[in-house]
């Protein structure tokens, strides 16, 4: 019973943040290419209930920003003007579910705009940056780890299972491509492409290209457990009664390789969104000025981001939640699987 | 930087102002006291006097590759033979006119094809041999040798002719051209004179490309610059020691460089640059991004941060015009329709918002541009090129007359098409590598949204994108940058001639493919020869305004030079010139308890 | 013996694929070294093309091997076009410096993720467990790259450590016992940016191959029979949740080259990171695949050695391989 209820505690949790990026429009005050060249890295502005005089308000509102004189980044809150928080507004239009024209946001200010997590160097609103961006990212992410893992759990199995031949070939082929300088395939495969690749293009081909190139790993580690489980007395016994081998993988082998795969999901999908920096760098990925998590990671490797602009971290922070989230789930599932360990909690050593 | 605004001066004072000040320079020697050889003519550098003494530490983004000024290429290789070696005549970096080095003095025949240039008496390479006027007539056999593949031979071949050169005593030579050069004698800077002994052997050999590795031992190399050989260490340093036969001093007549030793450390990264001098492990830093600078700026504690200005970089936006070859992907052949027109072009300049691009990519640290010649550039810089404001209307109205229109979807986003409907797309590559170019296409991208053009950055590396523009020739537009070596036109012929490898939007053309590239390349070809300094600017001028007419290139932005030393390192002076901080090391010291208490 | 000799061809084998078609793709991707030049206004395209010739980018590619493969039997791997010079010293002098690192780095990241994992397994589901996912997760959120520059942000800030390189200028006058710590000074930042960029990987996959065996009845009668739990979860469950942690040991020792180019980019350690990155963007070509065919020696190396562990470790598995 426990482990039901932390699975959906865990799928609760899911479920909101991806609500909040699947229904990005709605939550992110403005369009996320929008630039507002007047207010290129501005911090993040904080939320009142009390102004400068001491007031209180019912009603939350932010000090709109005003530039310093003769600096290019150094903002103070003017307080003369108080900007209260309007909630369900009109605003740019953006397409729900990518289908539905609208224009509510859940909130916003009238006249000026609103930057709950900053600008960029563009004056973008971040927190619109991030929740279109996770569209992209999490999706191209879990789609290139479903794909790597199936791809890395059938090599993986093929050469465990059967041996010989078959697992010579499979894990030299492995490894020849764990060594391939890919970085040089994929030079060449910005060339042969045509140049303008539209996002939907672009985030197929990071698919493809992840799913490519990671499966190798999976792949030795699923054949290792393979190795190991196809020798184990309830297989063999499953054997001598004639099981096929089809359902012998299916039913006794496979279930071993969960542990490894779920593990290696929880890792890959965070690891994917990082490797679309790399393709952004070849301009293989999502194009400007189309946002991913990707990307708003990438200006972290900045030394003068680091040290001027803080609040370029906060999506990194706010990723935490998501990945956690699989994470969470991921283990809870693994210990579900197996089915009679749950009567004897605390079981066993923990 | 404190300079004569030399453009108004006239050829004739100019070269009579050189003479002047080669006089100043040779004259007191014979009556320094502390001269222990009166055949030595040192040459004199006025300024601050040091101490002498310490050691320098600056970094380098990338490994210098070798140390052999005929094959070396990389910025970094030059940056460090450029303190290893020394020219007949150096290109003063601060005020960008020319000055008397190993030769000093020169005298240029009333035609212009004969130079008579004097080297200096006892002048001795860095490991003690006297150099004399067959190391020079060696030097230049071996950068006219085919064989030798030196990068710059080409400098000296004028319409197919090379030059020649003749001994006519010890210290006097004669260089013969051709054919009249506007340049005159800015063009021996920076060609390093070579050790005739030391090279000759190899050179008979055929193994001259081979000698000069790093790995050579530091007695088997030689220069006439102001710092030698030490010790390098892959991977990690070069350090090099003061060259004891330097030919300048000081005006106490203290023989330069004030340095013993300098170092260059290699840290492959910007922003691991910026730590390293923050930390205080090195003394100096050049090239340096907005970002970076400001961040140094903020916590100025024991540094001295200087903005010199505008240099001579200068980045643009072109668009395909290339003659489409076979292989050309129809969809470009039709994308050039609308590149071609001039109006198009000139639509985008008026809807490029550069006052932007200046604030959000530079920070404030550069400058809008116009033109190719930057405001760094004082001698040649055209005043009179006008400098519009950003304007929309003026875009749309250039448009409509070239038969574009509008049509407007119900989300209030509108398309432009051209005259048979098609809507107007396209894409820009940009390096990825540099994020100033790749922000400047994100910021074009935007402006041209707001004439309904649907734009999209492809940002590609480097060499990807080179073949692109050079070779293969698919791409419907770039933003790229490139920095004059020099302020002198010529350094740009390769972008000015339609037969130029640099002439990117139409790169080595057989035949000028438009009137107006024909007439650039008039113009350029006869400032080239021509005989005075004005003469010179007016038909430089003139080529400047075609290009503007025109917007083959659309000049976006030149950034500031930017650069920073610890408050310790005297005489520092940064130029917007290369080698921006390093061109007076020969001057640079460090100051009282700095020099004892080197770490 | 025959397996080995079987190991040793497959190697063979691979290193030929491996090195063939790096030559493919190398040859596939736009833009060759020489092509900078042609943005250097000094330079003719005659002397561009003259050099190409003289190294001999114009030649097909078959020849190109063939000269290549004759190369790498003299031991040179190939000539670097930017260095002049043959790749093979320019290679292993730097190779040198990144084993020192990542070898260190390594032994640490499975000496602290070992008994960790451990631990945490052993704490499945409590506040500890749980505090230490947060803090792999968070690693796995943050660029290498950032890692690393983050800790070049404490050195400067703390004053503690140097920003970078391998030894300090005054190395050569030091004592030995001088050297020793001047360099380990310089060690520690990289080493500390590495082990944290590995060890969410190795952690959890630790902690979930000891999740799994732990709850397995022949543990719980171990427990039962009184065995310490120190020696049950080193002796006993360990061994028995070796595999897929062997499997990865083997990645471990393959990536030894390849693992850590960025921090070392980033932290100016003089290894092969700086100088393959430079390479690559360069398309300095023999230098790049000297650098491949180096690494592949490694993972090979580290795949064999996983593979005899494996035989070693698992009787199970032990058993088939006599067949």
């Amino acid at each position: 019973m426990r482990v039901k209820r932390a699975i959906s505690g865990w799928l609760v949790l899911l479920v909101v943040l991806h609500a909040t990026v699947i229904f990005a429009g709605f939550f992110s005050p403005y369009d996320p290419a929008e630039q507002d060249r007047k207010n290129p890295y501005l911090p993040p502005m904080r939320v009142h209930f009390v102004d400068a005089r001491g007031r209180f308000h019912a009603r939350p509102f932010v000090y709109s920003l005003r530039l310093h004189e003769g600096t290019f980044d150094q903002y103070e809150e003017d307080t003369s003007r108080p900007l209260p928080l309007k909630f369900l507004v009109r605003g740019a239009s953006y397409h729900l579910l990518g289908l539905l024209p609208a224009r509510l946001h859940l909130f916003g200010v009238q006249d000026e705009r609103i930057y709950l997590l900053g600008s960029d160097s563009y004056g973008r609103d971040q927190l619109s940056r991030f929740l279109y961006g996770g569209q992209v990212s999490l999706l191209a992410g879990l789609l290139g780890a479903g794909v790597t893992l199936l791809v890395g759990l059938c090599v993986g199995a093929v050469a465990g299972y059967f041996g010989g031949w078959r697992d010579d070939l499979l894990m030299r082929l492995a490894e020849l491509f764990l060594a391939l300088p890919w970085l040089y395939l994929l030079f060449a495969l910005r060339a042969f492409l045509p140049l303008a690749v539209s996002p939907l293009q672009a985030f197929y081909l990071i698919i493809a290209v992840l799913g490519a190139v990671g499966w190798a790993r999976p792949a030795r580690l699923v054949r290792g457990v393979v190795l190991s489980a196809k020798e184990r007395d309830f297989v063999r016994a499953a054997r001598g009664f004639g099981a096929t081998d089809a359902y012998l993988l299916r039913r006794h082998i496979l279930p071993e390789a969960s542990s490894v795969l779920l593990t290696q999901a929880a890792i890959l999908v965070p690891q994917f969104v990082l490797a679309e920096m790399t393709l952004s760098f070849l301009g293989l990925g999502v194009p400007e000025p189309v946002p991913s998590w990707g990307s708003l990671l990438s200006s972290l490797q900045q030394y003068s981001v680091l040290a001027s602009y803080w609040w370029m971290y906060l999506p990194a922070l706010i990723m935490l939640p998501f990945f956690l989230g699989y994470l969470g789930l991921g283990g809870e599932l693994q210990q579900r699987r197996e089915p009679y360990k749950i009567g004897k909690e605390p079981g066993g050593l923990r | 930087m404190k300079t004569t605004s030399a453009n108004r001066l006239s050829r004739r004072v100019f070269s009579s102002l050189l003479f002047a000040l080669v006089a100043l320079f040779t004259q007191p020697i014979s009556a320094l006291p502390r001269q222990k050889n009166s055949k030595e003519e040192l040459l004199v550098l006025p300024g601050e006097t040091g101490r002498s003494g310490g050691r320098l530490v600056v970094s380098l983004r990338a490994e210098p590759k070798t140390l052999n000024p005929l094959i070396a290429l990389d910025v970094s290789s030059r940056e460090v033979i450029g303190v290893m070696q020394a020219d007949l005549v150096h290109i003063n970096r601060a005020t960008q006119l020319t000055e008397p080095a190993l030769a000093k003095s020169w005298k240029i025949s009333p035609d212009g094809l004969q130079y008579t240039l004097v080297l200096r008496r006892g002048l001795k390479f860095s490991d003690g041999s006297p150099l004399d006027a067959d190391d020079v007539l060696f030097t230049f056999r071996v950068y006219l040798d085919e064989k030798v593949h030196a990068p710059q031979r080409d400098l000296l071949i004028f319409d197919g002719k090379p030059i020649s050169v003749r001994k006519v005593d010890a210290q006097t030579l004669v260089f013969q051209l051709p054919k009249p050069y506007g340049v005159a004698e800015r063009m021996f800077d920076g060609w390093a004179i070579l050790s005739r002994h030391l090279l000759e052997k190899p050179y008979e050999e055929g193994k001259i490309g081979q000698v000069g590795t790093l790995t050579t031992p530091a007695k088997e190399w030689a220069g006439l610059g102001p710092f030698r050989l030490k010790e390098y260490v892959a991977g990690q340093r070069l350090v090099l020691e003061r060259n004891p036969y330097y030919w300048k001093t000081d005006t106490k007549g203290n023989r330069l460089p004030y340095l013993d030793e300098l170092v260059f450390l290699f840290v492959p990264n910007a922003d691991a640059q910026v730590l390293r001098f923050q930390s205080g492990e090195t003394d100096m830093i050049s090239r340096l991004s907005a970002e970076n600078f400001s961040v140094l700026s903020r916590d100025q504690k024991e540094y001295t941060m200087v903005d010199a200005g505008p240099g001579l970089e200068y980045n643009f936006f072109f668009f395909n015009l290339s003659d489409p070859g076979e292989k050309t992907p129809a969809e470009i052949v039709q994308k050039q329709k609308w590149f071609r027109e001039g109006k198009f072009r000139r639509a985008v300049s008026a809807a490029v918002d550069r006052e932007a691009i200046v604030r959000l990519v530079y920070q404030g640290r550069g400058t809008a541009l116009w033109g190719l010649v930057t405001p760094g550039n004082r001698r040649w810089r055209d005043e009179k090129l006008p400098h519009p404001a950003r304007s929309l209307e003026e875009a749309r109205s250039l448009l409509k007359e070239a038969g574009f229109s509008w049509d407007t979807a119900s989300n209030g986003e509108s398309t432009l098409r051209d005259s048979t409907g098609k809507p107007v797309e396209f894409s820009i590559i940009a390096q990825s590598s540099s994020s100033e170019r790749s922000k400047m296409a994100a910021v074009i991208q935007d402006d041209l949204k707001q004439l309904g053009m649907r734009v999209q950055v492809v940002p590609l590396e480097s060499r990807s994108l080179l073949d692109r523009v050079t070779q293969t020739k698919e791409y419907d537009a770039c933003v790229l940058g490139a920095a004059s070596y020099d302020a002198d036109p010529n350094s740009d012929i390769n972008v000015w001639l339609s037969s130029g490898g640099l002439h990117l939007w139409n790169p080595s053309q057989a035949h000028p493919a438009t009137p107006w590239e024909a007439e650039i390349d008039r113009l350029f070809n006869e400032q080239m020869y021509a005989r005075t300094f004005e003469q010179r600017k007016n038909l430089y001028d003139r080529a400047q305004e075609i290009l503007r007419e025109y917007q083959p290139m659309i000049f976006l932005a030149s950034p500031d030079i930017l650069a920073g030393a610890k408050k310790s390192v005297g005489n520092f002076r940064p130029a917007v010139l290369e080698p921006y901080v390093l061109w007076n090391v020969e001057q640079l010291y460090l100051k009282n308890d700095a020099v004892n208490a080197t770490r | 013996m025959r397996y080995l000799l079987r190991r040793f061809g497959h190697a063979v084998f691979l290193l030929v694929g491996v090195s063939l078609l790096a030559f493919t793709f190398t040859t596939l991707a736009p833009g060759n070294y020489f092509d900078e030049m042609r943005l250097n206004p000094q330079i003719a395209p005659e002397t561009i093309a003259a050099l190409r010739t003289q190294y001999e980018l114009d030649r097909p590619l078959p020849i190109r091997y063939a000269h290549w493969v004759s190369s790498v039997l003299h031991g040179d791997m190939g000539f670097s076009f930017a260095y002049n010079s043959p790749v093979l010293p320019l290679l292993w002098v730097r190779a040198r410096n990144t084993l020192l690192l990542t070898i260190t780095a390594m032994l640490l990241a499975w000496g602290i993720a070992l008994p960790l994992g451990i631990w945490s397994a052993e704490h499945l589901g409590r506040l500890p467990d749980r505090l230490l996912s947060l803090g792999t997760a968070a690693l796995m959120v943050i660029p290498d790259l950032a890692l690393a520059l983050g800790f070049l942000v404490i050195a400067v800030k703390s004053g503690r450590f140097p920003t970078g390189g391998m030894v300090s200028l005054h190395f050569e006058s030091l004592a030995f016992p001088g050297k020793l710590g001047d360099l380990f000074l310089h060690m520690a930042l990289p080493i500390t940016a590495l082990v944290l960029s590995v060890l969410p990987l190795l952690l959890r996959h630790v902690r979930a191959a000891l999740a799994e065996v732990l709850d397995a009845p022949f543990l719980l009668a171990a427990e039962g029979h009184g065995i310490s739990r120190r020696t049950l979860l080193y002796r006993y469950a360990l061994p028995a949740a070796a595999n897929p942690l062997i499997s990865l040991f083997g990645f471990s020792i393959g990536t030894l080259l390849s693992g850590s180019l960025l921090v070392e980019v980033v932290m100016s350690w003089p290894g092969l990171g700086p100088f393959l990155l430079e390479a690559i963007l360069a398309r300095d070509l023999y230098v790049v695949i000297g650098g491949v065919l180096l690494s592949t020696l490694f993972l090979i190396g580290g795949n064999f050695l996983a593979d005899l562990l494996l035989y070693w470790a698992d009787p199970r598995i032990r058993t088939e391989a006599s067949v």
